[in-house]
C-alpha cells in the first residue's frame, strides 16, 4: 500500500518512474533475446517461433477484450484472417510490389475496422447481455469460412490460395521483426490497460451499468476497443500470410477462434504476459507432439483447458508469479506490492452544469407509469421539483420509491408517461445519455467498483467531463467543489490510494455520493444515502446535503426510511404509497398528517399515537 | 411448392429437437452449454454403435438418451456445478467439454466420416409429390419432444420445481426446493435431448467428431431469440428455418446456411426479446 | 418438556461487509405467538432471511425444534416443518393459484384435504385456482401466502409483515385464522410487523429491534407495553 502520509503531489512522478524503468528493462532483454535467438536456436523452433509470435499477438488482442474489457471473444481469428486473405488476395492477383504491400495491409486494416464495428454494434446495446457478444463473435469466424469458400477459386475455396509472390525477407529476419513487433506491442499494452483509460476498462467489465449511470457511454468504449483490437489482428494476420506464403480458411475458423481463447485462460486472462507466454509455449509444444500424438495432445490440452478453467480461473502464470513473488519477497524482505500512484486534487472548473439559466423546472415528471408484466409498480406519479429543493421521498417497503429513482435515471425504464429535466424530455435515452442532461444517482446499495481505488473510482465520474489517458496516468484529479469537500470531511482524501472494497462501510456511502457529485449534476437522485450509516455519520451527510441545496442551488431528491433524518433536511415531502402519490406537501404537512402516519404504521390506532 | 413447404417444416422440427435441450438447460441453470455440440456427437455415434452392432435401428433413440443422460450427469457434478455463479467460465468450460468430447470420439471410432442406418427408408407421395419418409418421421418425433418436454413441466412435480426455479429461486429455495437437485435432473435431461436430437439428424447425412458443432451455433441463436420459452421456440424454427430454406433454395445454400445467425443476430439488435413476450 | 422451536443465540448478520444485526438472542416456545416490531430498515426481514439461510450468519448460533440449523442450505431449514412467508417477492406471479398452493406442500399427498381445509378460511383461493397468481388483486394475494403457508400444517409459521397494505377488516380475519390455525395445530407463530395493533391482538410475548438490536422485550397483551412499544416505532 502507498505511503499515505506523503503529500500526493509527489508520489505519481515517483510512482510513473519506478514503473517505467523495469518495464523498459524487461521489453529491452525481451528485445535482445528475439535479435540473438536465431543464433542459438535450431532453424525448425525458429520456423515456428515466427508462428507463434503472431498467434501470440493475436491472443494478446484476446486478453486485452476479454481479460481487461469482460468481452468474451471467438471473433479474433475471424480479423486474423481477414489481414491473411487481404494479402493473400492482393499478392495473388496484383503481385507483390511494395505499393501493393502498402495496399494489402491498409484494406486489411480498413476491412477488419468494418467488420469489428459491425460486430461491436450488434454486441454492445444498453442491457445487452454478456453472453450474447461471446455468440455472435463465435458466429463471426463461421460466417467468414462461409463467404471464404462461396468465393470460389477467387478465394481458393477450402484449399486456400498458396504461392503468391511475397516479402523477400529470410526466417531468421522474419524471426526477428515478429519477435520485436510482439514485444513491442506487449509493452504498448501494458501501458495501455495500467493507463486511466486501462481502469475505465476494468470499471466497465465490473460493473458495466454504473459506468453508464456516470455518464460513460459504455458500448461505445467497447466498439471502439474491438475495432482497434480488430485492426492489431488483421496486421498479425497479414504477417503471417506474407511469412508462411499460404493462406486458408482454417486462420479465420472458429476452431482458431477458440483456440486463442484457451491459450489465454490456460496463460492467465489478464495478465498480458501470461496469454503471450501460454501462447508461444503451447504453440511450439503442440508444433513437437502433435505429429506424434495428434488426438491424444488435443485431448490433453481440452482437459487442462476444463480443470484450468474450473479450478484455476485465473491460468497458470498468475500462479507461478505469486510463487515466484514469495520467493522474491522470502529473500529480499521487501514488500512486493505494486506503489499505486496518487494523483492531486486540483479544482474543476465552474460552468459546466447542465440546464443553468433555464426558466423551465428542473425536473418534471408527468404521468409516470411502470409495470412489470401484470404488476404496476408506478401508476399516475406527477410533480414538479425547483433549483434549491431538497424533495424527501418516503412511503413503505414496496411504494415504488427505488422504481421511481429507475424511471428518472434511465429512459428505458418507464411504461409510460413523460421526464423532463429543464424542460428536455428524457425520452427513451439511456442512463449515460440522461446523465448529460444533468441527473445524477446514487444506488440503494453501495455499488462501487471493488478493485478501483478511491482516486480511479472518482476519475472514472470525471471520464464524461474530463476524458482519460490511454497510456499513462494524469498527475492530476479535478474535482467540483461540492465533491472535494464530501471527501475531505469524511477523510477520504486521506484514503485514495485504497482499493474501495477495503473501504469501511460509512466511507463507501461518502465515496458513493462524491461520486455522483464529482458528475456535476443539477439534479440530484440519492437512494438512501445514509443507510447502515451511524448518527454522526447521517449528520455529517445531511448537513453536507444542505449546504449543497442552499449554496448551490442544486435540485435534489431523497429517498429515506428515517424519517426524523427526512424532516430535519428536506424543504418538502413526496409520499408514495402503493405506486401512487399519496401526498406532495411541506414538512409540516406530511408530518402532520394522519393518513401518512396511518400507512406507516401499518393501520395503527389513534389513541395509541402520541 | 409443396416439397418446399415440407422441407420448411421439416427443417423447423429438425432445429426445434436440435435446440430444445439447449434452451431448458438455459432456461433453469441460466448456463449457456457450448458442449451442446459434444451430446449432439454423442447421440450421432450411439447411433452409429447400434448399426456397427447390427442391432435394431430404433434402438438408436434410446440408446442415445441413455448415452446423453448419464454424460450429463457427470457433466453436472464435476464441471457445471462448480461453475454456477460463473456463466462466462462456464462457456469456457463446456467449450473445453465439447473438445474432449470430440477428440475421444475420434481416439476411439476415426476421424472419417461414418454413416448409420435408418431406421425408415423410402419415400411417400404428399399431394402428388414425392417426399422422404425419415424427413416426415422427423415432425412426429420433433412434436413428440415438444410434447414431452410440456408434460413434464406442467404435469409433474418436478417440472412445477423447475418453473419454481426458472421464476424465482429464492422463493422456491424458501419453500424447501432443493434448487441444486433440480438443477442436476435439469442438465442431465437437456443432454439427453441434445443426445437424442443428434440420433435423428445423423440418418439425414453423416457422423463425423465434428458434426455437433455447425448445429451449435444456429440452435444458440433460435433459443436466444426465443426467450426461454418452447412456444416461441417453434416459432423462432419456422420462421428463421424457413427463411433458411428458402434462401437456400433460391440463392445459395452456402448464404442459406448463414441465414439463421445473421437473421437473429439482427433480429435481437432491434428487439431483445426476439419471438418472446417483452 | 419440548425443545424450544427457534432458539437464536447472539447473532449477528448483515450483507457484504455491512452488519444490520447485532447479537440478537430470542427464542420461540411451541404453541406460541412471538412479535419482533420495528421501524423500516432495522433489520427484521434481515432476521428472518438468516434463520431461513438466504444470509449467512457472521456471529451466533440458530437452532430450529432443538438442531443447530445455523449452516444449513436453506431448502433444508425450509423444510423442518415451517412455512415461511416473504415480506416481498412472495409468489410465482406466472404460475397459477393452484401451483403455487401446491409449491407450499413437498409433495402432491395431502394436498386436497389442505386444499379443503384452507378454502374455508378463504373460499376465494379455491374458486380461483386456475388463475395466474400476478393477475390477483393485493389482498387476494396475501390470502394466497397465508393460504400455502397453512397448507402443511406448519409447526413454525414465520410471517413477514403481512399486515401492510391491507385494510381492518382483513387484518381482523386474518388474526382470527391465525389464532384458530394455532388452536388446532399448536403451531408457534413468528410474526415480524409494523403493525403494533395487529401484532399486539394476537402474540403473547414480543421484542422491538432498533438499528439490528432488540431495544426491548416482554409479554405482550398489556396496554402499557402496546403504547410504548407504539411510541418506539411512531413516525
Amino acid at each position: 500500500m502507498a505511503d499515505l502520509t506523503t503529500t500526493p503531489a509527489t508520489l505519481p512522478r515517483r510512482a510513473f518512474s519506478g514503473r517505467l524503468v523495469p518495464a523498459g528493462s524487461i521489453a529491452g532483454l525481451c528485445i535482445v533475446a528475439v535479435v540473438a535467438g536465431p543464433y542459438f536456436l535450431d532453424s525448425y523452433t525458429v520456423n515456428i517461433l515466427v508462428r507463434s509470435f503472431l498467434y501470440a499477438a493475436t491472443a494478446l488482442t484476446v486478453d486485452i477484450l476479454w481479460g481487461y474489457a469482460g468481452i468474451l471473444t471467438f471473433g479474433q481469428a475471424a480479423f486474423f484472417g481477414i489481414g491473411a486473405y487481404a494479402a493473400g488476395i492482393t499478392f495473388t492477383y496484383m503481385d507483390f510490389s511494395p505499393q501493393t504491400a502498402v495496399l494489402a495491409l491498409l484494406a486489411g486494416l480498413a476491412v477488419s475496422a468494418v467488420v469489428a464495428w459491425i460486430t461491436g454494434w450488434i454486441s454492445f446495446f444498453h442491457r445487452a447481455s454478456p453472453l450474447y457478444v461471446a455468440i455472435v463473435t463465435l458466429a463471426l469466424p463461421i460466417i467468414l469460412v462461409q463467404v471464404l469458400y462461396s468465393g470460389g477459386t477467387f478465394t481458393g475455396s477450402s484449399s486456400g490460395l498458396v504461392g503468391y509472390n511475397t516479402f523477400d525477407l529470410s526466417v531468421e529476419a522474419w524471426f526477428t521483426i515478429c519477435g520485436i513487433g510482439l514485444v513491442v506491442l506487449t509493452t504498448a499494452a501494458w501501458f495501455f490497460v495500467n493507463s486511466d483509460f486501462g481502469r475505465l476498462l476494468i470499471a466497465i467489465r465490473e460493473n458495466e451499468q454504473r459506468c453508464t449511470y456516470l455518464g460513460i457511454n459504455a458500448p461505445r468504449v467497447k466498439i471502439l476497443l474491438m475495432v482497434v483490437m480488430a485492426m492489431i489482428a488483421s496486421v498479425a494476420g497479414y504477417a503471417y500470410a506474407g511469412y508462411t506464403v499460404v493462406v486458408a480458411p482454417e486462420i479465420g475458423s472458429f476452431v482458431f477462434g477458440t483456440e486463442l481463447v484457451m491459450w489465454v485462460a490456460l496463460g492467465g486472462r489478464g495478465t498480458l504476459i501470461g496469454p503471450v507466454l501460454g501462447t508461444i509455449a503451447i504453440d511450439v509444444i503442440s508444433a513437437y507432439l502433435s505429429g506424434n500424438l495428434p488426438y491424444v495432445w488435443k485431448l490433453i490440452i481440452g482437459s487442462i483447458f476444463v480443470l484450468v478453467i474450473v479450478a484455476l480461473p485465473q491460468g497458470i502464470v498468475p500462479v507461478l508469479k505469486t510463487g515466484l513473488r514469495r520467493l522474491w519477497s522470502a529473500a529480499t524482505r521487501r514488500d512486493a506490492a505494486p506503489c499505486v500512484a496518487v494523483p492531486a486534487l486540483i479544482e474543476a472548473p465552474e460552468g459546466r452544469r447542465a440546464g443553468t439559466g433555464s426558466d423551465a423546472p428542473a425536473l418534471n415528471v408527468a404521468d409516470l407509469a411502470c409495470s412489470y408484466g401484470s404488476l404496476k409498480v408506478l401508476e399516475g406519479v406527477a410533480f414538479k421539483a425547483l433549483g434549491s429543493e431538497l424533495l424527501g421521498i418516503i412511503g413503505p417497503n414496496g411504494a415504488g420509491k427505488t422504481t421511481l429513482m429507475r424511471c428518472l435515471s434511465d429512459g428505458y425504464e418507464r411504461t409510460g408517461g413523460t421526464v423532463a429535466v429543464f424542460g428536455h424530455a428524457i425520452a427513451r435515452t439511456p442512463p449515460q445519455g440522461v446523465v448529460g442532461l444533468g441527473i445524477g444517482r446514487s444506488f440503494q446499495t453501495t455499488s462501487l467498483f471493488e478493485t478501483l481505488t478511491v482516486a480511479e473510482s472518482l476519475r472514472l465520474a470525471r471520464y464524461r467531463l474530463d476524458g482519460t489517458r490511454m497510456l499513462s496516468h494524469a498527475p492530476t484529479l479535478a474535482l467540483p467543489d461540492s465533491a472535494r469537500r464530501v471527501i475531505t470531511a469524511t477523510g477520504l482524501d486521506r484514503q485514495l490510494a485504497i482499493e474501495c472494497r477495503h473501504l469501511s462501510h460509512g466511507m463507501k456511502r461518502a465515496l458513493e455520493l462524491a461520486m455522483v457529485l464529482a458528475l456535476e449534476p443539477s439534479v440530484l437522485l440519492l437512494d438512501e444515502p445514509t443507510a447502515g450509516l451511524t448518527k454522526p455519520e447521517r449528520t455529517l451527510i445531511g448537513s453536507i446535503l444542505v449546504d449543497l441545496v442552499q449554496r448551490e442551488g442544486l435540485c435534489t431528491l431523497i429517498i429515506e426510511h428515517d424519517l426524523d433524518f427526512v424532516r430535519e433536511i428536506s424543504t418538502r415531502i413526496i409520499v408514495l404509497h402503493q405506486g401512487k402519490v399519496l401526498l406532495d406537501g411541506s414538512v409540516a404537512e406530511v408530518v402532520g398528517s394522519e393518513l401518512v402516519r396511518t400507512i406507516y404504521a401499518g393501520g395503527a390506532h389513534q389513541e395509541l399515537a402520541p | 411448392m409443396t416439397a418446399l413447404v415440407l422441407d420448411i417444416v421439416t427443417t423447423a422440427a429438425i432445429l426445434f429437437a436440435v435446440a430444445s435441450g439447449l434452451l431448458i438447460i438455459l432456461g433453469v441453470l441460466k448456463i449457456v452449454n457450448f458442449a451442446h455440440g459434444g451430446f449432439l456427437t454423442i447421440g450421432g455415434y450411439s447411433g452409429l454403435v447400434v448399426t456397427q452392432l447390427g442391432l435394431n435401428a430404433w434402438l438408436a433413440y434410446p440408446a442415445a438418451v441413455v448415452a446423453g443422460i448419464v454424460m450429463g450427469a457427470v457433466v453436472e457434478r464435476f464441471v457445471i456445478r462448480p461453475l454456477y455463479d460463473r456463466p462466462l467460465d462456464a462457456i469456457l468450460a463446456t467449450w473445453g467439454l465439447g473438445i474432449i468430447i470430440g477428440q475421444l470420439i475420434t481416439i476411439v471410432f476415426g476421424r472419417e466420416i461414418q454413416f448409420v442406418q435408418t431406421p425408415i427408408t423410402g419415400a411417400t407421395s404428399v399431394f402428388g409429390e414425392t417426399y422422404s419418409l425419415y424427413r416426415l418421421f422427423l415432425i412426429l418425433a420433433a412434436a413428440a419432444v415438444a410434447g414431452g418436454i410440456a408434460a413434464l413441466l406442467n404435469a409433474t412435480r418436478l417440472g412445477l420445481e423447475a418453473r419454481a426455479v426458472i421464476m424465482n429461486e429464492p422463493l422456491a429455495r424458501g419453500l424447501g426446493i432443493n434448487s441444486g437437485h433440480v438443477r442436476f435432473v435439469t442438465f442431465c435431461i437437456g443432454a439427453g435431448l441434445a443426445s437424442l436430437a443428434g440420433a435423428l439428424i445423423t440418418p439425414l447425412s453423416s457422423v463425423d467428431p465434428n458434426m455437433g458443432v455447425p448445429w451449435l451455433v444456429n440452435a444458440f441463436m433460435l433459443v436466444l431469440v426465443s426467450s426461454v420459452s418452447l412456444a416461441s421456440l417453434a416459432i423462432a424454427a419456422l420462421t428463421l428455418g424457413g427463411a433458411q430454406v428458402l434462401v437456400s433454395t433460391f440463392i445459395s445454400p452456402v448464404i442459406g446456411g448463414l441465414t439463421i445467425v445473421v437473421l437473429a443476430a439482427l433480429l435481437l439488435r432491434i428487439r431483445p426479446a426476439g419471438f418472446g413476450h417483452g | 418438556m419440548s425443545p424450544t422451536v427457534l432458539d437464536i443465540a447472539d447473532l449477528s448478520s448483515g450483507y457484504g461487509e455491512a452488519i444490520v444485526l447485532r447479537n440478537v438472542s430470542l427464542s420461540i416456545r411451541p404453541g406460541e405467538i412471538f412479535a419482533l416490531l420495528g421501524k423500516n430498515g432495522m433489520g427484521k426481514s434481515t432476521l428472518l432471511k438468516t434463520v431461513l439461510g438466504f444470509l449467512p450468519a457472521k456471529r451466533g448460533r440458530i437452532k430450529l425444534f432443538g438442531e443447530d440449523v445455523t449452516a444449513l442450505p436453506t431448502h433444508l431449514i425450509a423444510r423442518k416443518a415451517i412455512a415461511y412467508t416473504p415480506q416481498e417477492q412472495t409468489l410465482f406471479q406466472d404460475l397459477t393459484v393452484e401451483d403455487n398452493l401446491r409449491l407450499g406442500l413437498r409433495d402432491d399427498r395431502g394436498f386436497a384435504e389442505g386444499l379443503a381445509r384452507v378454502s374455508e378460511y378463504f373460499p376465494i383461493v379455491g374458486k380461483r385456482l386456475s388463475q395466474k397468481a400476478g393477475t390477483l388483486s393485493g389482498g387476494e394475494q396475501k390470502m394466497l401466502i397465508v393460504s400455502r403457508a397453512l397448507l402443511g400444517s406448519p409447526r413454525l409459521m414465520m410471517i413477514d409483515e403481512i399486515s401492510e397494505g391491507l385494510q381492518p377488516s382483513m387484518i381482523q380475519r386474518l388474526t382470527e385464522i391465525l389464532l384458530a390455525e394455532r388452536k388446532r395445530t399448536g403451531t408457534a407463530i413468528f410474526v415480524v410487523e409494523q403493525n403494533v395493533p395487529f401484532a399486539f391482538s394476537m402474540a403473547d410475548r414480543y421484542a422491538v429491534l432498533k438499528i439490528g438490536e432488540i431495544a426491548d422485550d416482554g409479554v405482550a397483551g398489556d396496554e402499557l407495553a402496546a403504547a410504548r412499544v407504539q411510541d418506539q416505532l411512531r413516525v
